[in-house]
């Protein structure tokens, strides 16, 4: 927040207080997300280049992501589109939860963490449920050639699904980006939880009540909402363009 | 709390409000969340719409989709990272180095990708799949002919 008149501005330089006007571990937080913000920035613009560069072979995400779960219908990016409401939901609740703090309501705080943590869990899921559709792939397949090690050339072959090598909805490199990334986001979100999981353990026993402030719920909270900033944007460069 | 912090003045109960300040604040994030609510509905919307009416790739899409994302990332770092209420001081030190790398790599992969993109530079596709995506494009992909309700596991495969 910005309290400007609390702090001298000949005091803010010479040591002792913030010029930023926050505290050391928030700061840190934060700069800890825009290094992380660049290592996803990279990996996208990489991601971009690749495509670019097959720009005519590169799959539509509406022809690879169709499945819905319990339900036996051709439903393009519907799951993700779930997905994607659950993750902004759960970054509610966390924020949600941050507002409580700030008013030092540990009841609110409590449950408001709780939805954020079954929010995170069930996107990771989800994501499992993704993973496995597109690596079981279709009934049909594809024809590719695929390189025989005992041949020593290419044969004609039916491939079903996706993996490092080969990718039956389109060139490889889609695959491959596609597991490193949402991969990597997915390794975000899973640690998300496990750290909301111990902060929530926290909160119940009391740590923020004694220490008279839940500033740990609000850099937890920086971390989630990263999370999900990311995912939008992962969102639009998979599934929607 | 620890030997790391300066301890004055305490920035983290400086964050402190009372439940009538809590009120609109959180009126202000629920507002936040249905705006992004709406966005997504409206990008899935028009993504579902996209290939029957021929917008897949053309750049209108494109624009409005990465610039809808921008809005997006914009509401999550401004109001729910509270990124907007910091000091101007600290909002450009976290926002300025980013933007500015990204714009560079963002330059530099559209010039690069273009050129190696370029048939005379491009490593060698497999004919089968480029056979594959021009009749997904030309509308009968090779899901067409799936058949529909086989057995439990597979069911909801291959519908087209």
């Amino acid at each position: 927040m910005s309290h400007s008149t609390e702090i001298d501005s000949k005091q803010a330089w010479d040591g002792g207080t913030s010029p930023f006007g926050v505290s050391y571990g928030k700061m840190m937080m934060w700069f800890f997300l825009v290094s992380d913000a660049l290592t996803f920035g990279g990996l996208l613009v990489s991601y971009g280049f690749i495509r670019h560069k097959y720009v005519d072979v590169w799959p539509k995400a509406e022809n690879v992501f169709t499945h819905f779960p319990f339900i036996e219908q051709h439903l393009p990016l519907a799951y993700v589109g779930l997905m994607t409401f659950i993750l902004i939901m759960s970054s509610v609740t966390m924020v949600l939860a941050v507002e409580a703090g700030h008013r030092n309501d540990r009841k609110k705080v409590t449950i408001w963490m709780f939805w954020t943590i079954v929010g995170g869990a069930t996107f990771v899921g989800s994501q499992a449920w993704e993973w496995y559709h597109f690596i079981i792939g279709t009934e049909t397949g594809a024809l590719r050639n695929v390189w025989s090690e005992e041949l020593h050339t290419y044969v004609q072959q039916t491939v079903y699904g996706a993996n490092m090598t080969v990718n039956e909805y389109g060139v490889p490199q889609f695959a491959n980006y596609f597991f490193f990334i949402t991969g990597f986001h997915g390794f975000h979100v899973f640690s998300g939880v496990i750290i909301n999981l111990v902060i929530f353990l926290n909160v119940l026993k009391g740590t923020y009540e004694k220490r008279g402030h839940y500033e740990m719920v609000e850099k937890v909270g920086l971390y989630w909402h990263f999370v999900d900033l990311v995912w939008v944007f992962v969102f639009t460069f998979f599934y929607l363009l | 709390m620890s030997e790391f912090h300066d301890d004055y003045p305490s920035y983290e109960t400086l964050a402190h409000h009372s439940e009538e300040e809590g009120k609109p604040i959180r009126k202000n994030l629920w507002r936040v969340f249905w705006y992004m609510l709406a966005i997504t509905i409206f990008e899935l919307v028009v993504g579902s719409m996209a290939p029957s009416q021929g917008w897949s790739g053309t750049l209108g899409i494109k624009v409005l989709f990465i610039g809808l994302t921008i809005v997006k990332a914009g509401f999550i770092v401004m109001a729910f990272m509270h990124l907007g209420h910091e000091r101007t001081f600290m909002k450009y030190t976290i926002l300025l180095p980013y933007v500015i790398f990204i714009s560079y790599a963002i330059f530099i992969i559209l010039d690069e990708g273009v050129y190696s993109g370029d048939p005379q530079n491009r490593t060698k596709v497999d004919p089968l799949l480029i056979k594959q995506q021009e009749d997904l494009k030309a509308g009968h992909g090779h899901h067409a002919d799936a058949a529909e309700g086989h057995g439990a596991e597979h069911a909801e495969e291959a519908h087209h």
